[in-house]
């Protein structure tokens, strides 16, 4: 597959990803554009042996997201057990399901999209995180259950606890 | 207050809509479409490593042979061939005669000659 084919193939989805992550349209941009140019100067480091283009891509824009990332933060840890924050105020089930997946600790965070966003297996994701399917599946079971908490308070209809009666 | 059950999370999931990707992302990887003379002054063309070296050793030993060609050589003309031919030349000698001029003298009158000058009489020369 010849870069360009990957970058129409895949550009959205990457773009996608990394807006998910840093919630910028800048700097999902830019790190895109360096994901592309990065898989254009050095085509013959993507193995197939050890995955897809698709997984290679996405593994090098998780791994510039994350420099940026420490960059911007320092030492703030990458994985812990309770979201960093959670939305403060009422707001709009799409904008507080963005708060609440941005409160998420990053490597739950990046489990989560690539799961639920971009359709990636566990396998897949395990490939680009560099890290055992027990990882990931153990990452993406406390990021679904901090949501869960989360953003009860956004369940549409309200559902009342107990018996009625 | 109780927490969503999976199927109300992933519903919840869905509503989180994101914008694509800038049209300007494919010009600004891949830089903005040139006329075909104007990219082929900056084409490049990716060797890999071993034949570039095997180029290099290739081009380094023509230019070592070049320079150490020995110069041609000079078509020598083929010596003549020596014909040993012999002749009898006669050649004139001059032929020299030495006359010794025997007079005899009476023994009573002989005396040794304080002086010998001999003279050298040439063919063709007579003197009385």
């Amino acid at each position: 597959m010849t870069p360009e084919q990957a970058f129409d193939q895949y550009h959205q989805a990457v773009f996608r990803f990394l807006y998910r992550l840093t919630r910028r349209a800048d700097s999902a941009e830019d790190l895109a554009q360096e994901t592309f140019l990065a898989f254009l100067r050095t085509p013959e480091r993507f193995d197939g042996a050890r995955g897809s283009v698709r997984t290679y891509l996405f593994a090098i824009a998780r791994n510039l997201a994350l420099k940026e990332y420490r960059d911007v933060r320092g030492e703030e840890p990458l994985e812990g057990t309770e979201p960093l924050a959670a939305p403060a105020a009422r707001l709009e089930t799409g904008v507080a399901v963005a708060e609440a997946v941005s409160a998420l600790v990053p490597l739950q965070r990046e489990a989560l999209i690539l799961f639920e966003y971009e359709g990636l297996s566990l396998e897949e994701i395990a490939a680009v995180v560099a890290a055992d399917v027990g990882t990931v599946k153990s990452r993406l079971h406390r990021a679904r259950e901090a949501l869960k908490r989360t953003l009860a308070p956004y369940r549409k209809g309200g559902r009342v606890h107990g018996t009625v009666g | 207050m109780e927490p969503l059950d999976d199927r109300e999370l992933d519903g919840m999931l869905r509503e989180w809509n994101v914008p694509g990707a800038p049209s300007g992302l494919r010009a600004a990887v891949f830089g903005t479409p040139r006329p075909w003379w104007s990219r082929f002054w900056t084409l490049s063309i990716r060797v890999p490593l071993p034949v570039a070296c095997a180029l290099v050793l290739v081009l380094a030993a023509v230019a070592f042979a070049a320079w150490r060609r020995p110069a041609p050589a000079v078509l020598k003309p083929a010596p003549a061939q020596v014909i040993v031919e012999t002749r009898t030349v006669e050649v004139p000698v001059v032929k020299e005669r030495v006359v010794y001029r025997d007079r005899r003298q009476p023994s009573t009158a002989w005396k040794p000659v304080a002086e010998l000058r001999p003279r050298i009489i040439r063919s063709g020369q007579h003197e009385n």
